[in-house]
């Protein structure tokens, strides 16, 4: 930070508007991440209603149309035994956003209570949280992963539990080094001179600072569960079939590249469109909720 | 008289925030004589580092800077780069506020004074680095030959400062602008900084505009002080004038609130009340107006900077500038009744 | 220096068998060698002994784990049972280095680009290059590697079809030795450009943020001030600064290209370490598993040791002793 915008900054001392609103202002001016909000949403009700308004079933098979490609009456082709590939991506992005959504919200919960713990006291139990991301290192999160499907089943739910168990280091750490930068600061100080819990400490004072990260993590978590949900389905490692993620679909697609590349790339698209708008707002979020970060 | 050293008329700079724009400096002009000591003194927002930074064109892109800088009568704001360049680290040294963040980490002190010579110098490198243990030397760090390859962590505060004044000055500047030099550092180091300061100007003969919030800080050093405020000159004078003539009652406050900065009399620590003004709403009229204990109806207009003494070159921003004396005795008055009737 | 690398190495075997033990538990649990024998008419109880013996099966998982760990050390990982039980320790060396052959040079253009890229973006911050290469980087990190190299897989087909010849092979290894370099080329790029471009657009992203974050420090201020060039500024004293944070990232992506990767390589049928770790873990194949989790948590450990060695010798500000 140069001393000169230090300067200019320190002249804008009136805050008449509140944090929530000015952060909205800003997130309203970064045009992209506005783009993908509405984007995001477009797609969210097409899965929702798309299945409604089509008059197939995700599991109905249409033996006049087997394995074919885009078509007026399968906009999306159909697969070898004649499903219509529209409704089967619809239904596929609705489990696919609900396990990513699962996710980002079971990851940042354990992430943010455990990285706020091992923060705030630090010792014995920093230093545990230090090793167990190490040890992450070295256990590939693969063998845990499948060796809990193999005993846990893999339906949505159970591997969205699973991912989260994994992920959660990614949260726990930013969370943590807030912590430990906050908890010395004197407004802490304050707030524990004046006799305030612990737990008062660290989840009022001590929370909100942190909240423009968290949220912003939760939001970029979001994209990067989906990435890693379809690549597990891509790999048959995944949520199990006949549930259609868009990463089974396109590894049932994989194999027909030759013939119908359409049937992979587009529940791919839609992966992309997905995630690219997670990460649009995401960043969005960072300008809009880092009070900072100021520009012309 | 021959042309002043450095001339500043009516500078402007302005920051473009999503707020609205951060007038930081406002029709600003001085001039800087050849070896004399200026300091610049004002609250944080004031406008005097950004003034100073505008002066060195370090000013970050996105800042509009508008008016006119004359260095030995060249006009810095036309400059292109490459002429800027030139003057920067020559003719025209600066030294910053944090010894601790404004020198390289990763390079050592003798290689950062060897490049600012090598950069305007074509000598070589052994003859740059004679200069630099010379020039760490000067500023009264010991063992010069042997801490030329230490990294600027190896050093304590009060030593990296110094070691920035060494690199400022190692062309032999016209000009050394030092922004708050002494801010960062301890008390005792602050004392023992401005004298190397002192030192320096009496080898080189270089003029320093002394920026700083600390008016104590300049009682021994300056020639002549300008008080800034709300991006706006509110009083200039010699130092003299200043201190003992003051007509603004922004300098008075000033002076004031600095513990023991006169030892005149024995007397209460004055804060002035509230807190500088945003630089994108300015309260209309006099900036200082909402802080001032002797604002009246005319201070609604913003007042003219008015010369009050043309040999001594005594001007000040304020309606009241002529009564001022008058006011302050009645004041001084009233405080002693009250202070006997208690 | 060497006395810390020796420390660094020795506090990481706790870690090392802490691991693997986890590891070694969770597979041997999941899966019993015996169970696929219970459906087979023909076997006697011998077969199920020479299981049982082959496997320690009388024995209690602690206790194999300890018996496997003394070996392994000694470098005998026992047989890959999946892979009709040749060496599992050789086997994984033979990969690895089919690994390696994409992951060095993928590695090399990933630094080389996401460099370049970041710091020149972040010097040209809100350019039109800056946005362009925003806008590649998001795209990049935002595109799953499986779906880009299927649609690099998609593009050569249709390239086969329209032209009746294709650049690249969608599948494969071929080696210099057996099929000329121009084959091994051609055999290489698609797997190289896949990993180069997922890892470049988060490596170019990172590599700006620390450019930025350098370039507007004080310190290059005070280069300014001096009146240095800014091309200089920028290599001399932004560059080294900018690279400092980076190397702990290098370290953490190139151990796991050397690991191999599993998308990459499973979609271009690369006899990589990669596929060999999913059929392992797939068919529980305890030996070929371990082995695979050893070499990839020595290739962690040693970059991470690397790292801070080239962290010291980038920061002054740091030593080792």
């Amino acid at each position: 930070m140069s001393e000169a915008a230090i300067d200019a900054r320190e002249g804008i001392t009136t805050v008449s508007r509140s944090f929530g609103r000015q952060a909205w202002d800003r997130f309203r001016r970064h045009r992209l991440a506005m783009f993908a909000l509405v984007l995001l949403a477009l797609l969210t009700l097409s899965f929702i209603v798309g299945p409604w308004l089509s008059p197939y079933a995700f599991s109905d098979q249409d033996f006049s149309a087997l394995n074919q490609g885009p078509s007026l009456a399968h906009p999306f082709g159909t697969d070898p035994i004649g499903r219509d590939l529209m409704v089967r991506t619809f239904i596929g992005g609705r489990y696919s956003l609900r396990i990513a959504l699962l996710i980002a919200v079971l990851t940042t919960v354990i992430g943010t209570v455990i990285g706020a713990v091992s923060g705030y006291f630090g010792g014995a139990i920093g230093a545990a949280v230090d090793q167990f991301i190490n040890l992450f290192l070295i256990v590939p999160s693969l063998i845990i992963l499948i060796v809990l499907a193999n005993r846990y089943g893999s339906g949505p739910n159970a591997i969205a539990v699973v991912i989260a168990l994994l992920a959660w280091p990614l949260i726990a750490r930013i969370v943590r080094g807030s912590f430990l930068q906050f908890r010395e600061q004197e407004f802490v100080l304050a707030a524990r001179a004046a006799g305030a819990s612990t737990r008062r400490i660290m989840f009022r004072h001590i929370l909100p600072n942190v909240f423009g990260p968290i949220v912003v993590n939760a939001t970029l978590l979001i994209g990067t569960a989906i990435i890693l949900e379809s690549t597990l389905g891509f790999l048959g490692l995944g949520v199990r079939p006949p549930v259609p993620t868009l990463g089974n679909l396109i590894a049932e697609a994989k194999g027909a590249l030759q013939t119908k590349p359409s049937a992979a790339l587009i529940p791919g698209g839609f992966i992309v469109a997905i995630t690219l708008c997670a990460n649009f707002i995401g960043d969005g979020l960072r300008d809009a909720l880092d009070p900072t970060s100021r520009r012309s | 008289m021959t042309a002043p050293l450095l001339e500043v008329e009516d500078l402007r700079v302005t920051f473009g925030t999503d707020d609205g724009d951060v007038r930081a400096v406002q029709g600003l002009s001085f001039t800087v004589a050849e070896g004399e000591t200026l300091a610049v003194v004002g609250e944080s927002g004031s406008g005097k580092t950004v003034a100073a930074l505008a002066i060195m064109r370090l000013l970050p892109r996105y800042a509009r800077v508008e008016g006119t800088i004359r260095f030995r009568g060249t006009s810095l704001l036309d400059l292109d780069d490459a002429g800027m360049r030139d003057l920067q680290g020559d003719d025209l040294a600066m030294v910053f506020q944090d010894p601790m963040t404004a020198l390289n980490p990763v390079m050592t002190i003798g290689d950062q004074i060897v490049e600012a010579v090598r950069t305007h110098r074509d000598v070589t490198e052994a003859a740059a680095r004679d200069r630099a243990a010379e020039l760490l030397d000067l500023v009264g760090i010991p063992e010069p030959r042997r801490r030329i390859d230490s990294y600027p962590h190896e050093f304590s505060g009060g030593m990296r400062q110094r070691a920035m004044i060494a690199m400022a000055i190692s062309n032999d500047p016209k000009l050394l602008i030092a922004d708050e030099p002494t801010t960062a550092l301890d008390v005792t180091v602050q004392a023992q900084v401005m004298e190397v300061i002192r030192r320096v100007q009496e080898a080189t003969g270089t003029a320093v505009m002394l920026v700083t919030h600390d008016l104590g800080l300049v009682a021994g050093t300056a020639d002549r002080i300008q008080v800034m405020y709300g991006g706006r000159m509110f009083e200039s004078g010699d130092t003299d004038t200043i201190f003992y003539g003051s007509r603004n009652p922004y300098t008075l406050g000033l002076m004031a609130s600095i513990p023991s900065a006169m030892g005149r009399t024995a007397r209460r620590l004055e804060p002035i009340p509230g807190s500088p003004p945003s630089l994108i709403n300015l309260p209309e009229g006099c900036v200082f107006g909402p802080r001032c204990a002797f604002a009246t109806d005319a201070c609604r207009t913003e007042p003219a900077l008015q010369v009050l003494d043309a040999a001594t070159g005594h001007a000040t921003r304020c309606h009241r500038a002529a009564e001022l004396p008058a006011l302050l005795a009645a004041r001084a008055a009233g405080a002693t009744d009250a202070g006997g009737a208690a | 220096m060497l006395a810390y690398s020796v420390r660094r190495v020795l506090a990481t075997i706790p870690l090392l068998l802490l691991g693997t033990f986890i590891v070694y538990v969770l597979v041997a649990i999941s899966g019993d060698p015996l169970a696929k024998l219970v459906t087979c008419t023909t076997c006697d109880q011998s077969a199920f002994d020479r299981i049982i013996d082959l496997y320690d099966l009388d024995k209690p998982i602690p206790e194999r784990y300890v018996n496997w760990i003394v070996n392994a050390v000694q470098g005998d990982f026992g047989p890959a049972v999946s892979f009709g039980s040749i060496d599992a320790g050789a086997l994984v060396l033979e990969r690895a280095a089919n690994s390696a052959r994409v992951a060095v040079p993928a590695f090399l253009l990933i630094v080389t680009i996401a460099v370049a890229l970041g710091v020149y973006s972040a010097v040209n911050q809100y350019s039109r290059l800056d946005y362009t290469v925003t806008g590649l980087s998001f795209l990049g990190i935002s595109l799953p590697t499986f779906v880009f190299a299927l649609l690099l897989q998609t593009i050569m087909i249709w390239m086969l079809e329209g032209f009746g010849w294709r650049p690249f092979y969608v599948t494969g290894m071929r080696t210099v030795e057996l099929d000329g370099f121009l084959e091994m080329l051609r055999s290489h790029v698609l797997p190289v450009v896949t990993l180069v471009l997922v890892l470049t657009a988060s490596e170019s992203r990172f590599q700006r943020a620390a450019m930025l974050e350098v370039i507007n420090s004080d310190y290059i201020r005070t280069a300014r001030a001096k009146g240095v060039p800014r091309r200089r500024v920028i290599l001399r004293h932004g560059l080294r600064n900018a690279l400092i944070p980076m190397v702990t990232i290098w370290a953490l992506d190139f151990a796991a290209l050397l690991g191999g990767s599993v998308v990459t390589e499973t979609i271009f049928a690369w006899p990589g370490l990669g596929p060999l770790f999913i059929s392992a873990v797939s068919q529980l194949d305890l030996n070929l598993t371990m082995a695979i989790v050893m070499l990839t948590s020595l290739l962690v450990i040693t970059f991470n040791l690397v790292a801070d060695l080239a962290y010291g010798w980038l920061d002054p500000r740091i030593r080792y002793e």
